[in-house]
């Protein structure tokens, strides 16, 4: 979609002076940002009355993905969190009006920040304090977990408990043609192991190194809230736990910045609430698994696709080692 | 028969000039398309070095877990066997087959399956 159209650029400054109260309202700036196969992130620089602003206007891609939620409950999960003292981009304007742009997209607030792993997870000069950055990384999570169910503006999610996660990803395997016998066997596993009794608040569902922003060595602020449901908040914590979001840093087991003392503990301090070795183990297993099916449902888009995708072709060959992993966390505890 | 040099000789020569000439002089943009290509080579080679040998290890120990054992066959009529078997296998794992004392057995085979399959797909993994 080219929002730089002369008319729809238009459109969307009426659309921004309306939505702001403002008398005049000047695009400077309209760029595409990169990343983001399923979402379009365009940096906007706009003077609302004669004052500078930068703003991340956010719409859909010509894909979408079936798991993920609508830009329009996107953009309520980010005044949740935001009045819940979450660090994340300000929610500012919806617009739900196919004549402004073609499709629904939001305004937010366009914070400062890195957000590549492999930087945050190597340079000093940006991070100086790895272990302080996990700390404020772990608070904030528990400040997002602060967030359950039922709540008014978010009654649109899912709940994804442990079978609701089992049953799901057994679905999608029954949905391909190549069997994976150690996925059935991790599935197996989390079923004999299934939590007695699991909490629900707000979850995130993709926590993890890559997805925040580090500005001035401090967290700035956590994106890419699509995948969010209600769900076991230790699904949370063990996710930026998983292997693969560790970067540069693979010894440092919470997301390439720190080890699990380094953020359990803050963790536990600031939620009021207790992460057994034994919970984190039987997430850590479960995030492995959707791992995998993220994994198989990339190499689909290469195999089923219109067009041959090499990245997606080689996702496929990461299968082995995410089963490796189960292996290694299924192998030690006896249901 | 073929001229020589064969298939995995051809994909290995590829590969070393490819990263040897070609990728010092592609723009720092073009970097990670000519590491996935390059690993994808890797990727092919090593699975043709291997053969069929890991896959007909696999059959076997699979008819041997599935209560069927038999010397596995060649060629196509290994993939379809082996396709088939595993299917099986996903299907009584998840109807709880190797809950019990069957389940070392399991773990044994799928740890070998893991490994040989990692031995093509990313040796630097194996334990």
């Amino acid at each position: 979609m080219n929002l730089n159209e002369p008319s729809t650029r238009q459109r969307l400054a009426e659309f921004v002076a309306r939505a702001a109260g403002a008398r005049s309202v000047a695009i400077v700036a309209l760029e595409r940002m990169s990343g983001g196969a399923v979402q379009e992130n365009w940096a906007l620089d706009v003077e609302v009355d004669g004052e500078a602003r930068g703003w991340v206007l956010r719409t859909d891609a010509q894909a979408t993905v079936r798991e993920s939620v609508t830009r329009a409950q996107e953009f309520a999960v980010l005044k949740a969190v935001h009045a819940a003292d979450v660090l994340a981009p300000e929610p500012l304007y919806l617009c739900e009006d196919p004549a402004v742009s073609g499709r629904t997209f939001f305004i937010m607030q366009r914070l400062p920040g890195v957000t590549a792993g492999h930087k945050i997870t190597r340079d000093t000069a940006l991070v100086p304090d790895p272990r302080r950055l996990a700390r404020e990384v772990a608070a904030n999570l528990a400040r997002l977990h602060r967030i359950e169910p039922p709540h008014a503006g978010l009654g649109f999610l899912k709940t994804m408990l442990a079978r609701d996660c089992i049953a799901h990803y057994r679905r999608y395997l029954d949905t391909l043609s190549h069997p994976y016998p150690v996925l059935e066997w991790g599935l197996r596993w989390c079923e004999l192991n299934v939590p007695q009794r699991e909490e629900t608040t707000f979850i995130h569902r993709d926590y993890r190194t890559g997805n925040y922003l580090v500005h001035e060595g401090h967290l700035a602020g956590i994106l890419d809230w699509e995948f969010s449901a209600f769900g076991n908040p230790l699904e949370d914590v063990a996710w930026i736990c998983v292997r693969y979001w560790r970067f540069a840093r693979p010894d440092l087991v919470v997301g390439g910045i720190a080890g699990v003392d380094d953020f359990v503990p803050e963790y536990e301090r600031v939620s009021g609430r207790s992460v057994a070795p034994h919970d984190l183990n039987y997430w850590k297993v479960m995030g492995n698994l959707r791992w995998a099916i993220v994994a198989l449902q990339q190499l689909e888009r290469h195999l089923s696709g219109p067009e041959p995708l090499l990245e997606q072709a080689l996702t496929g060959h990461v299968v082995g080692e995410i089963e490796q992993e189960i292996l290694a966390l299924t192998e030690t505890e006896t249901p | 028969m073929n001229d020589r040099p064969d298939a995995r000789n051809l994909l290995q020569t590829a590969r070393n000039v490819f990263i040897a000439e070609i990728l010092p002089a592609l723009p720092a943009s073009s970097r990670y398309t000519a590491l996935m290509i390059a690993n994808a080579m890797a990727i092919a080679q090593r699975e043709i070095a291997a053969g069929d040998a890991p896959l007909a290890a696999e059959c076997e120990r699979l008819g041997t877990l599935l209560s069927e054992p038999a010397a596995a066959p060649a060629g196509e009529a290994l993939r379809g066997v082996l396709a088939g078997y595993n299917r099986r296998l996903a299907g009584e794992i998840r109807a709880g087959r190797f809950d019990g004392k069957e389940r070392a057995a399991l773990l044994e085979h799928l740890r070998r399956t893991t490994g040989e399959k990692l031995a093509v797909s990313n040796p630097k993994m194996l334990k």
